[in-house]
């Protein structure tokens, strides 16, 4: 009988020819773990077999890269043991990392070459001569003369507030001042520089700027150092305006009302909703400085700058401009390509420095904004040659289609499930998210792992992704994204044990019991909850068909899937096609075709921010981008109903979930 | 000059499902119905087969229902009050296929809530009383349709009832139901394609052969959405003829309920203005347009109220299948 030896436990086991080696573990009481109930569909009992040459006969390889395979790993629970052997059990984290559908997002770094010298923003620092009755040069003539003659700065501008704190700071620091100066901005590109703040001392570490990223259900913000042009601290969390409506036509409509009343508001700048909502994203991004500040030790009047990325109405609502043309036709927003606004966070409310210059990335269209061109920005697709498709899976669903030569754009509004609202027990990608679960297709028992394995608090994205597409694999959803009671007599499957329910929202399916989670009670998911990850998937998935039947591409000759969003760290991209929110190009080599970018909007922000190329670049993604107005077009309507199912009505669209389903 | 009549072939076809059973197939029906079996758009004979001309139900109920219009009641006399005597006038009438509808809560004069017993009796004379293929309908509450149609199916085991109606809410229960005794089921969706084609695919996924199901995309009465209706039914038919199985299911739809329930149909002389014309003469007109428009359209089945239309409908497809000569 063939003898299994397991690494590092060192315990062997005599098994018969033919045996798994799960048995053979099992056998000598080597734990492997198993979360699909060794069905071969997760590939964590990934094990790295020595010497399995002809004494190894794997059944299947399906999560295994061909680099694993010749580097000996095998799937415990699908490889029958011929021959002699000796087995090494990895540690969990490192299967993690061969696991070849999921995919991780890329990191952020700052541009190649990064220098401060090249910023807009400078610190100078100066060493000026004390005045005295043989120089009695006045205050501000004394700073311009030491910057011009140190760092050649002429024609220095400056805000009444500085002038009056001019001499007092001068004084007090013994004329050991550092100045923060900006130079110019991208559309003032011959200055002149304007002084933003003027430090006691020599504070040249002081420069700080954020890139925020104003989503409509997600804010998300990056504070930079632009001393080293990285990120030194990151913060994300849900945009207060929710509670004024779920999505933008909601909050357009709030805002053009008179509060209290159902009637537009006279004066639409100041209606009191507007500027209700104005608040609202204003004091969501002040929390995020205000963490990230607290976090990277750094205090918020050191932020210089806000680059700010958002779709159109997000942008109009943070700058307090009346959004409902976006919603009327011809649907012409007051502000595309807004201008920079130097000294504006003060007028805005950040809480940032009051004089800090604010500028907002330009958008294409009514529907399609700065996160979708910084998006583009950061996906690069507009500088290469082959043809991509980029989907940004957050609340307004846009897609853009396209190479170096030409690009298409559209959006659609799928709505915040995958971002974690609007379902029950949904959070975002934080601490305690589910974010991947698998269900053992023969009990229906569920195992998950939580961001930062911690007591599990709620199901983000790609949490939500992994438990429908395991569902609905397990036979206990049905196509159409119902629970399945069980019909007695008729499938083996009589019950479904206490994991399926009737909760108060109709059926639900139990992921974890109250006293395994954090906040005390059971996270489930609702058939409610799978009806709303039903309609955006649909949507996402009717957008970027609709754009590629548009133009007359079919999805197979994209060669790569660029995917953005709010998923945390990484999505399990074959789950999403179980579900059928991303296309099936296949199994293996296809899921090597998608690239997981993370928040590709705020990277792109960040991009902008530090560099003046990019800053160039975004303006010209925006101008090239054509927009496709879906609501003009009956395809969207069909497509987004045969999307409505598990994963689509029409079978051949998926082969590779069929294959697996029957 | 000689002329070509362009001709367009298809690469697919409708399913045939056969309705009933005699007593050698394992029921009790004197004949069996089969419709569907098309390779072509309806009626365009020169161009493909269309095996089985359209079927005929017509509506009966359990009991007199309450709702009904006053000129039904007339047509049918005595009959409403007895499911087994309102059979057999059925039969006299015509019908290719008897609907028996169980009344509920709602239709009933006295508000009560049918029982399972009554439904079986009710199905049991009515096998009893005709020969025919039967279809029977639950009264449209989903807790109550399932608690009845159980029952159904068990009583009449073999048969090869149709159980409806069937839709996404209840599929499992009236599906494991037909399957377990040997039925077929009548599969509604709100008059969209796709919608139509999950439904089809939801009951297949539980195991029931689609030589059982009839899709049924439900429709409106002329001047009530008929268009959108037709439109649905004729993107279906497109599908099924050009090779997506999932179409192609011989379609019911039931014009008599859509037309009955109308004002045109129910209201009286005295309500409506005089240019209105003769009452009988305009719902019994309103329930054949809506019918043949929809065998047009591509109904493989049409359930009918008055025993006129029926008359009337039957000798257009009996005019239509004969090429458009008189084809008695």
């Amino acid at each position: 009988m063939p003898h299994v030896l397991f690494l590092p436990a060192q315990r062997s086991a005599e098994v018969s020819v033919g045996a798994s080696l799960l048995e053979a573990a099992q056998a000598c009481g080597v734990e492997i773990h198993i979360p699909c109930g060794g069905q071969g569909r997760c590939g964590r009992c990934a094990v790295v077999v020595q010497g399995g040459d002809g004494r190894l006969r794997r059944r299947s390889t399906i999560r295994l890269s061909p680099a694993d395979i010749a580097a000996g790993y095998a799937l415990a629970c699908q490889s029958l043991v011929l021959g002699d052997l000796a087995v090494v059990v990895p540690p969990q984290e490192e299967i993690a990392r061969h696991l070849v559908t999921a995919k991780h997002a890329v990191a952020v770094e700052p541009p190649a070459g990064y220098t401060v010298a090249d910023q807009p923003l400078q610190a100078f620092f100066l060493a000026l001569d004390p005045p005295s009755l043989a120089d009695q040069t006045d205050d501000w003539s004394r700073l311009q003369r030491g910057l011009a003659g140190a760092y050649g700065v002429s024609g220095l501008t400056a805000d009444m507030d500085l002038l009056r704190r001019l001499g007092e700071v001068l004084r007090s620091a013994d004329w050991q001042v550092t100045a923060v100066v900006e130079l110019d901005a991208w559309d003032r590109p011959a200055g002149p520089p304007r002084l933003v703040d003027l430090l006691p001392g020599r504070r040249t570490d002081a420069l700080h700027a954020i890139a925020v990223d104003i989503g409509t259900t997600t804010v998300s913000l990056f504070l930079v150092d632009l001393m080293t042009g990285r990120v030194v601290a990151r913060a994300a969390d849900y945009n207060d305006q929710i509670r004024r409506g779920e999505d933008i036509i909601s909050r357009i409509v709030y805002a053009s009302r008179k509060a209290g009343n159902s009637q537009p508001a006279a004066n639409s700048v100041n209606s009191a909703n507007l500027v209700e909502l104005q608040a609202l994203v204003v004091g969501t991004i002040n929390r995020l400085v205000e963490q990230a500040c607290r976090r990277a030790g750094v205090e918020p009047k050191q932020v210089y700058k806000a680059t700010v990325v958002g779709n159109p109405t997000m942008i109009h609502l943070f700058l307090g401009v009346p959004p409902e043309q976006i919603r009327l036709a011809p649907y012409i927003p007051a502000l595309n390509q807004v201008p920079s606004l130097p000294g504006a966070a003060q007028a805005l409310g950040l809480a940032i420095h009051p004089q800090a210059t604010v500028d907002c990335l330009p958008g294409v269209a009514s529907y399609v904004g700065a996160d979708i061109t910084a998006g583009v920005l950061s996906s690069g697709m507009h500088r290469s040659e082959a043809l991509r498709l980029f989907i940004d899976i957050g609340t307004n669903g846009e897609t853009v289609l396209g190479n170096a030569d030409w690009l298409i754009c559209c959006a659609c509004s799928a709505g915040p499930a995958f971002e974690g609202a609007g379902v029950e027990h949904g959070t975002r990608a934080a601490a305690g998210a589910i974010e991947e679960v698998w269900i053992n297709g023969d009990t229906g028992e569920p195992t998950y792992r939580t961001v930062g394995n911690l007591p599990p608090k709620g199901l983000c994205g790609s949490g939500l992704i992994s438990l429908l597409a395991e569902l609905f694999l397990a036979g206990l959803v049905d196509k159409r994204g119902r629970l399945n009671q069980g019909w007695p007599g008729l499938r083996d499957r009589p019950s479904l044990g206490p994991r399926v329910r009737r909760g108060d929202h109709g059926l639900e399916y139990v992921v974890a019991w109250a006293e395994e989670t954090a906040i005390g009670r059971d996270i489930v998911l609702t058939e409610v909850d799978i009806d709303n990850l039903l309609r955006t998937k649909a949507a996402i998935f009717a957008g970027f068909t609709s754009l590629a039947e548009a133009v007359g591409v079919p999805l197979e000759a994209v060669e790569e899937v660029l995917i953005g969003g709010a998923f945390g760290q990484h999505i399990n991209v074959e789950k999403a096609v179980e579900i059928g929110l991303l296309p099936d190009l296949g199994t293996g080599e296809g899921w090597s075709r998608f690239r997981f970018l993370g928040n590709t909007a705020l990277n792109g922000a960040y991009l902008a921010l530090v560099s003046r190329a990019m800053r160039q670049e975004v303006r010209n993604i925006a101008n090239k981008m054509t927009y496709l107005e879906l609501s003009a077009d009956n395809r969207f309507y069909e497509q987004f109903m045969s999307a409505m199912f598990l994963p689509h009505t029409d079978a051949r669209l998926f082969p590779s979930v069929a294959s697996r389903n029957t | 000059m000689p002329v070509t009549i362009p001709q367009t072939k298809y690469a697919g076809k409708v399913r045939e499902v056969t309705i009933g059973a005699t007593r050698a197939e394992g029921g009790t029906r004197s004949r069996t119905v089969t419709v569907g079996g098309e390779t072509t758009l309806p009626f365009l004979l020169h161009e493909g087969e269309m095996p089985h001309p359209p079927a005929v139900a017509v509506e009966i109920c359990d009991r007199r229902p309450a709702d009904w219009s006053p000129l039904l009641y007339e047509a049918w006399g005595e009959a409403v009050n007895d499911p087994a005597t309102w059979a057999r006038a059925a039969e006299a009438a015509g019908a290719d296929l008897v609907l028996l509808h169980l009344t509920g809560p709602v239709q009933r004069a006295d508000g009560s809530t049918p029982t399972a017993q009554e439904a079986r009796q009710a199905v049991r004379r009515v096998l009893e009383a005709t020969g025919l293929p039967l279809l029977v309908f639950g009264p449209g509450i989903a807790d109550l349709d399932n608690e009845l149609l159980v029952a159904v199916a068990e009583e009449a085991a073999g048969e090869r009832l149709v159980l409806g109606v069937c839709e996404d809410k209840n599929y499992r229960t009236l599906v494991a139901a037909a399957l377990a005794h040997g039925h077929l089921v009548d599969g509604r969706t709100p008059m969209d394609v796709n919608l139509a084609k999950q439904l089809m695919i939801l009951i297949r996924d539980m195991g029931l052969p689609l030589e059982r199901v009839l899709m049924d995309p439900s429709t409106g009465a002329l001047g009530y959405g008929i268009e959108y209706g037709y439109s649905v039914m004729e993107r279906l038919r497109l599908a099924a003829l050009n090779g997506d199985a999932m179409t192609q299911q011989p379609m019911l739809v039931t014009p008599g309920e859509e037309a009955w329930r109308l004002k045109e149909a129910k209201v009286g002389d005295g309500g409506v203005p005089a240019a209105w014309g003769d009452w009988a003469e305009r719902a019994i007109t309103w329930e054949v347009l809506t019918a043949t428009t929809l065998l047009h359209a591509g109904a493989d089945v049409v359930c009918l109220r008055h025993p006129a239309s029926v008359a009337e409908v039957k000798a257009v497809i009996a005019r239509l299948m004969a090429g458009g000569k008189d084809g008695k």
